[in-house]
């Protein structure tokens, strides 16, 4: 029985990456804009919201992935999407652990900004679109902050997406599931190759985001 | 109040300015310390983000490693028992179904409990269990169409070297587990509704034992076999446990075999068929197919052998081909 080899340490790794980059650009263009939104203006019921986004910051994530996977269960009420058990379902687990982290963020990036910044912009006379670049630009490590909480969660979460993906050979299986998996069969070998793996990858895009921060901010 | 000035000022701006319809008459620093000035940007932005999102979710790579999403009838979805999945027999099973017929299995470990409530709710195809009584209340309720037995082995007790409760010499089971439960030994148990777990209360059951009931020496912990065995091991408890799981984590544990093979430690898995006609979902024709894959010649014959490499004695005895496929 050959447990693990290189070949499918690779694919789940491939699959790994695809699924976080899927998740995290999912997560990040919703987040953003609706961080900025709460963050920057005030209506009626945005306290309400922004509990919301709070306590959803702190929801379990293998709560997230029961529930999602009861959704798209057979017997679920997106069961005729057919969808079980697939990479969607758990993009979907995925999107809506990180979303609450990104938007809660942006929302305090946004809240921390100066007024007198605000109308200084204002007063520039430029396109909306322009002072909203502006305002990206001003918040930009707040923004790197939420990306990398967003890559944290989404990168090492294993209940969530055990749950809505099945740890499925070649189709779901991702490398904390395989880890957890492996280490269930008592293969430990190949639990520490994927652990390194995980770590190597947490590791790089990690620094690679500081680099880039302190790059911005030289 | 410098919020308020701040305010003012921002509308005097904003009078003379082409700038000041896009912000919209509500939007202008309507509270404390609002930043009002980002009004243009939810509506159009978050549109345009979703649609590329979608675009996302859909793409093409995503979608490829996913059969589900092509709606495709060649797959099938067996929810089988932690501790086949675990063994490795699947991995071994399964290339050669699918190289002999193009059917993909999606094999969703999780234990025997919950596959039983998959099959239950037509979550599942087809089951892959150990745990006789249940599966023929499923039966029963007619949620499963068809109960195949394909192989089985025995369950062992097994504990510390030392067997302070002297299980290896107890006439049977029920008494080894009665001998551990008199003298208040440590006893580790699944917990968790497993095929296992319902073994384990049966046999206290027979031994005059309260299954539910707590007693010192007793840790629940509601974890697969790999993580219970392992507790085992540090607490130096006895344990009942499928034997390819134990056998992968004996020496890791430290615990030993002290049971003998005996009817009421006999565990036989089953293949169960989630009934289509109950449930429409269900790819039963698929499903049949791999039921009778499972009687097959070569698939009993990987049984027979799976193991022998690397534990010097096979995990697995197939049984004799029941009724061929319907």
């Amino acid at each position: 029985m050959d447990p693990l080899d290189n070949l499918s340490l690779l694919a789940i790794t491939g699959r790994t990456l695809a699924l976080c980059t899927t998740s995290l650009i999912l997560a990040l263009g919703l987040g953003i804009p609706l961080g900025i939104w709460l963050g920057g203006r005030r209506f009626p019921g945005r306290r309400v919201l922004l509990g919301v986004v709070n306590s959803g910051m702190g929801a379990p994530p293998v709560v997230v992935g029961l529930l999602v996977a009861q959704l798209f269960y057979r017997s679920g009420p997106l069961g005729d999407l057919e969808l079980w058990y697939s990479t969607q379902a758990m993009v979907t687990a995925q999107v809506l652990i990180a979303l609450p982290l990104v938007v809660a963020l942006v929302v305090a990036a946004v809240a921390s900004l100066d007024e007198d910044w605000a109308l200084q912009v204002r007063t520039l006379g430029i396109s909306p679109l322009w002072r909203n670049w502006l305002l990206l630009r001003e918040i930009r490590l707040g923004l790197l902050a939420a990306v990398i909480a967003a890559l944290g969660g989404i990168l090492s979460e294993v209940g969530a997406v055990m749950q809505t993906g099945g740890n499925l050979e070649g189709e779901t299986r991702v490398l904390t599931t395989a880890i957890l998996m492996y280490t269930r069969m008592g293969l430990f070998e190949s639990a520490y190759a994927l652990a390194a793996v995980l770590l190597g990858l947490m590791l790089t895009l990690a620094g690679l985001l500081t680099w880039v921060q302190y790059g911005e901010k030289r | 109040m410098r919020t308020r000035d701040a305010r003012n000022i921002s509308q005097g701006h904003a009078v003379g300015r082409r700038s000041r319809k896009v912000d919209g008459p509500g939007t202008i620093c309507s509270g404390r310390r609002g930043l009002g000035w980002v009004a243009g940007l939810p509506g159009g932005l978050l549109g345009g983000v979703l649609a590329v999102c979608l675009g996302a979710v859909l793409a093409p790579e995503i979608r490829a490693e996913s059969p589900s999403a092509q709606a495709s009838p060649r797959s099938v979805l067996l929810a089988t028992t932690t501790s086949v999945r675990d063994s490795g027999l699947l991995d071994v099973l399964l290339p050669i179904f699918s190289a002999q017929t193009g059917i993909r299995v999606q094999a969703v470990a999780v234990g025997t409990g919950a596959a039983l409530r998959m099959g239950a709710e037509g979550n599942a195809d087809l089951l892959l269990t150990h745990a006789p009584e249940a599966e023929n209340a499923l039966v029963a309720s007619q949620a499963v169409s068809r109960r195949v037995e394909i192989m089985q082995n025995y369950f062992v007790i097994a504990g510390p070297p030392e067997d302070p409760a002297g299980v290896a010499t107890s006439a049977s089971a029920v008494e080894a587990l009665a001998r551990i439960h008199a003298r208040e030994l440590p006893f580790v148990s699944r917990g968790d509704d497993s095929g296992t777990h319902k073994r384990e209360a049966a046999l206290f059951r027979d031994a005059g034992v309260d299954p539910h009931a707590r007693w010192p020496g007793l840790t629940r912990t509601g974890s697969g076999m790999g993580i219970s065995l392992q507790v085992a091991g540090q607490r130096k408890a006895y344990i009942l446990s499928d034997i390819g799981t134990f056998l992968a984590f004996r020496e890791r544990a430290g615990l030993v075999a002290l049971s003998h093979p005996e009817p009421d430690l006999l565990n036989v898995y089953s293949v169960l068929l989630v009934n289509p006609v109950r449930f429409p979902r269900v790819r039963a024709k698929e499903a049949g197919t791999l039921a009778a894959f499972f009687q097959s010649e070569i698939a009993r014959e990987t049984m027979r052998e799976f193991g022998s490499a690397q534990f010097g004695r096979p995990l697995f005895r197939p049984l004799a081909a029941q009724l061929s496929s319907p």
